[in-house]
């Protein structure tokens, strides 16, 4: 634990080779779109939204020390939510999004209160238990797809979720996903930065201290919960939006696994964590897919790579990218600390 | 001499082997059959099938590419080679709209070719719509496969096939009166699939009950029990056949099978499906047949065989659905032969597939065609089997056309092209 | 109002398939501190290399010690092999682990036989009695014989043996057991030989009894894990009677008009409740 600060990993010093890289990445995600053929188009929405969800896990884990493994449940009940509302009352898109992050994060906040007391493996198989309660309700319900009624199963031909009025090119919808990341990054940082930030970095260095200090542990770790609930809702809601519906059987309580152990493998404790996590959940298959590369070695490719990264890097992906950075930084300016 | 009767042999065996394979490969049809090996600008035609996952989805797509191998390798059409494109959406709608982006929009199909997928025609819908290019399909199972402006298979779908099947069992075994239907909770597939048929008997005078169970249940044994205390007459599975074994598997383990007739939707049509139930229901388990029997000797059907024999590995299933795939490869290419090469873009052979109104083959129980309706049903008559000897027979050559209400405005456009009176 | 009573019983022939897995899992959760993701993985290769060896013409009792020695061989190299180097040592990441080897037998049992609908039958399936008006196979008494034995033998190992001590101490702290002389490496070898006999031999009853596909075996793990939670990691008596429990309800749910449909939700409703139930004292962590 003393490894880990109170302060958040990769603080906000203003830097001028910060800022510059800053741009520059900017820069080339606007036309990156414009490069890239329509299968990673459709390949990286789903990232970004694979992302939002994992940050959603991490968020969890790193301010809390708390294993959630039902954020893709709750990623599909946001996505059912904002299908039903979108499809039910003809809404503007962000209006869906954000009724399916709000249902998500009332659920969030269910599967959070009977967690409240408990740390570790037991909090993790409770979530668990969760997911798959979950999974059973929207294998049987089935996801909306502009019919009639409670559960909106339409009777004849389907139809797809609207996109924003901004966003309907896959290329727009793509630069749209960013700017939902990109604010739901800074909701993070800004509940890390201010007071419940700052109250769940007491609890996480022990829960008696904080209650010394007069921390209310019920509400902050409620408030966590209801957060990252919130957040898998948006991620839901945004994958609805770009493959136009979700389908019943693909929210099975492995993938809620899946999500939380990249998570850890991408890297929980740093800002690019998350985003790696997208990547290695939609990137790496759908490479592998474009080559052809025959599903089931794809599967295997992929737990091999899991258990790897398990074995040998405690950091994640983006720790072993920020060390690589720091030698780098080494090896070119010659003795100047790495920030 | 020993070697000399043993060289007679070899030859005697050499000269029925090339007899034999000349009968077939001499006599293939596929395009132009002038044996010419097509060069020239290639024409994209993609594909999606389900490889990985839950079950191998994918002998429609491979069939499809056994058939346009042949006619590249027999002229092409008028002369330029078509380049097949199948990908592997693995049963995950994600996956699957990353494959359509890709055929449609980076290798710029003009046309989809042999798709067999569960979630293809759901997750698809929009960009088919968008870019109007048609997706000739193999095999559609869910509702929404049948119900698209884009998208027409050869198969005839679960519902078609459950309802034909029932009407052939009232038929031959009067008074049949209670039903019960076995369909898994998959959204758009399970209780559609039923419906025509629990639809049919009530009109009947029966009734009808719809079981739903979760595919990832492993209690087959309870919702058995719960069928039985309806007391049915008939009972049909209709689950693709991984998920029906361990039903029928439960019921063989609870002494039902003579309790009521059995019978399940084309999904059961496929030769593994007999040895993986027992011995025990022989002659009892009823499987309805979207096309004519695999082991037909018609031309159509015997240049099917061929073409797989000679393009395709050994290891594809000869099953109704390679045949499906084969039909919707057979289709495509006579529309696109009596276009002018030069002029082949989407929308032109869009408009070509749309104006196919009809389509033979002995494959077929009645003709097939396109339309350019708003949803597409052309295949909705077929025969039934029985499962005999670890295998399945085709029993009557009279075809059993479905009597659904849900069909009332297929069959009434079948009326203004002329397909039927 | 329906007849229930077929459907207690054929709850009970279910409960046979969730007993099973429970009892493997938590078994090797109390010998080694690892809740094991992959054992449904293990148990399903152990299957169909059965199923193989009977297909090419193999005595039966050949294949099924074949299918053993291979989930003994499978777990022994997770245990001893893969799972010391992690380089996480909390039960949870340790857990994870476990999934990810599960993807690898995963993906190289889809890869080598696909899925496709097959039956693994053994000789005891065409016989059986019958229960209130229910059938039952030989083959479930069997599960069932076997999930109890396995359950009283491991009882009775952990608390006499001296072995047993070394693998509960060991569960219980490693640091402080290898410090006392407890010889660390064997008592996890024999934790892990001990899983995959339990995988093996469960694995070939529920390819049995349910399905031989990859994916059904593989993810029969969670449902079983609501079980063990029920025994509460720790108890294998409780644990049995939680799998009886949950298996029984699922399928007493089965004629009732609304909730039919989800009775598959049960398993999971019902470790949520014992977990409830469990934490009722609020603890707060030391550190």
């Amino acid at each position: 634990m003393s490894e880990q600060t109170l302060a958040p990993a990769g603080a906000l010093r203003v830097n001028p080779t910060w800022i510059v890289g800053v741009l520059v990445a900017l820069a080339a995600l606007y036309e990156l779109p414009d490069l890239l053929q329509d299968y990673w188009l459709r390949t990286f929405n789903s990232v970004v939204a694979l992302a939002i969800c994992s940050l959603s896990a991490s968020l969890l884990f790193a301010q809390l020390g708390m294993v959630s493994l039902a954020q893709y449940g709750l990623l599909g009940v946001g996505g059912w939510f904002a299908l039903r509302i979108s499809h039910g009352l003809g809404v503007p898109f962000e209006i869906a999004l954000l009724a399916g992050g709000v249902a998500a994060a009332i659920v969030g906040l269910i599967v959070g209160l009977p967690a409240l007391r408990m740390r570790g493996l037991y909090l993790a198989i409770i979530t668990l238990m969760m997911a798959g309660a979950i999974q059973v309700l929207i294998s049987a319900f089935g996801f909306p797809d502009g019919g009639a009624g409670i559960l909106g199963k339409s009777d004849t031909t389907r139809q797809m979720m609207a996109r924003p009025f901004v966003a309907d090119s896959d290329s727009a919808y793509f630069r749209y996903s960013l700017v939902v990341l990109a604010l739901c990054y800074a909701l993070v940082q800004a509940h890390i930065r201010s007071r419940p930030g700052r109250a769940w970095a007491m609890i996480r260095r022990g829960e008696v201290c904080a209650i010394a200090c007069g921390v209310d542990i019920v509400a902050y770790k409620v408030w966590a919960f209801t957060l990252a609930g919130f957040l898998a809702g948006i991620a839901g809601g945004l994958l609805a939006g770009g493959v136009g519906q979700l389908d019943g059987s693909a929210f099975p309580a492995s993938q809620s696994i899946m999500v939380f152990a990249l998570t850890i493998v991408g890297g929980a404790y740093s800002w690019f964590g998350p985003i790696a996590a997208g990547l290695l959940l939609r990137a790496f298959p759908a490479l592998l897919n474009d080559f052809h590369v025959d599903g089931n070695i794809a599967t295997m490719v992929f737990g091999a790579g899991l258990l790897h990264a398990l074995i040998t890097a405690p950091q994640g992906v983006a720790g072993q990218i920020a060390g690589a950075g720091a030698s780098l930084r080494k090896l070119v300016g010659g003795g100047k600390a790495a920030a | 001499m020993k070697w000399k009767s043993t060289l007679v042999g070899l030859g005697a065996g050499a000269i029925a082997a090339c007899l034999g394979s000349s009968a077939y490969a001499a006599d293939l049809k596929c395009g132009l059959s002038n044996g010419k090996a097509a060069t020239g600008a290639p024409i994209v035609i993609g594909g999606i099938v389900s490889i990985t996952g839950p079950d191998n989805f994918s002998s429609s797509g491979f069939a499809a590419k056994a058939y346009f191998d042949c006619v590249n390798a027999n002229g092409g059409i008028n002369g330029r080679p078509i380049k097949y494109i199948m990908e592997d959406d693995g049963w995950n709608p994600e996956q699957a709209s990353q494959d359509a982006g890709k055929l449609i929009n980076d290798e710029k199909a003009v046309a989809l070719v042999g798709n067999m997928s569960f979630v293809d025609c759901g997750a698809n819908q929009g960009i088919y719509e968008k870019a109007d290019i048609m997706a000739v399909a193999g095999v559609g199972v869910p509702r929404d496969c049948f119900f698209q402006k884009n998208y027409v298979t050869t198969n005839a779908g679960p519902r078609v096939s459950n309802t034909k099947t029932l009407m052939y069992l009232a038929k031959k075994f009067p008074g049949i009166k209670r039903f019960v239907c076995f369909a898994p909770n998959i959204p758009n597939v399970g209780e559609w699939s039923c419906a025509g048929a629990v639809g049919w008997i009530k009109r009947n005078g029966g009734e009808a009950k719809t079981i739903v169970f979760d595919p990832g249940s492993l209690d087959a044994t309870s919702i058995v029990l719960e069928a039985m205390a309806f007391k049915p007459d008939v009972i049909s599975v209709s689950a693709p056949k991984g998920l029906a074994v361990p039903i029928f598997a439960a019921a063989e383990e609870q002494g039902l099978i003579d309790k009521a007739h059995w019978m399940g939707p084309a999904s059961l049509y496929n030769p593994t499906f007999p040895p993986a139930i027992s011995k025990a229901w022989d002659g009892k388990v009823w499987v309805d047949m979207e096309l004519n029997s695999a082991d037909a000797t018609t031309p159509d059907n015997q240049n099917w065989r061929g073409v797989l024999d000679k393009y395709a590995t050994p290891d594809l299933p000869r099953d109704t659905f390679s045949q499906a795939g084969y039909l919707a490869a057979r289709v495509t290419t006579e529309a696109l032969l009596k276009m002018d090469p030069a002029k082949i873009d989407r929308a032109s052979v869009t408009a070509a597939l749309r104006g196919v109104k009809r389509f033979d083959s002995d494959m077929f129980c009645a003709p097939w065609y396109i339309g350019d309706g708003p949803r597409h049903n052309p295949n909705h008559t077929g025969p039934v089997s029985l499962v005999q000897g670890g295998k399945l027979v085709p029993l009557v050559n009279a075809c059993i056309d479905s009597q659904d209400p849900e069909l009332d405005d297929v069959h009434a456009y079948e009326k203004t092209i002329g397909i039927s009176k | 109002m329906p007849d229930f009573a077929p459907f207690f019983v054929s709850g009970l022939a279910t409960a046979a398939t969730y007993v099973l897995a429970a009892v493997g899992i938590v078994v090797l959760y109390r010998a080694s501190g690892v809740v094991n993701f992959a054992q449904g993985a293990v148990g399903a290769l152990a299957a169909f290399v059965s199923w193989a060896i009977v297909q090419h013409g193999g005595p039966d009792v050949v294949g099924w010690i074949a299918g053993i020695l291979v989930a003994v061989a499978l777990s022994l190299f997770y245990g001893r092999v893969l799972a010391p180097r992690l380089a996480y040592g909390d039960p949870v990441m340790r857990a994870v682990a476990t999934l990810s080897f599960a993807l690898i037998l995963l993906g190289f049992i889809d890869y080598i036989w696909g899925e496709a609908p097959r039956k693994l039958r053994l000789p005891t399936d065409t016989s059986g009695f019958e229960w209130l008006g229910v059938r039952i196979t030989y083959t479930r008494a069997v599960a069932f014989g076997i999930a109890a034995t396995a359950t009283v033998a491991i009882m009775t190992f952990l608390a006499r043996s001296r072995l047993g001590l070394q693998m509960r101490a060991l569960a219980n702290n490693r640091d402080l057991s290898a410090m006392l002389g407890v010889r660390v490496l064997r008592a996890d070898a024999y934790a892990w030989v001990i899983s995959g006999v339990l995988a093996g031999v469960s694995g070939i009853l529920l390819a049995d009894l349910q399905r031989l596909s990859g994916i059904a075996l593989t993810f029969a793990v969670i449902p079983a894990i609501a079980a063990a939670v029920i025994g509460r990691f720790a108890s294998l008596p409780a644990t049995v009677a939680g799998g009886l429990v949950i298996g029984v309800c699922e399928a007493l749910l089965t004629p009732v008009p609304l909730i039919g449909p989800f009775r598959t939700a049960v398993p999971f409703l019902f470790a949520v409740i014992a977990l409830l139930w469990m934490q009722r004292r609020a603890t707060y962590v030391y550190r």
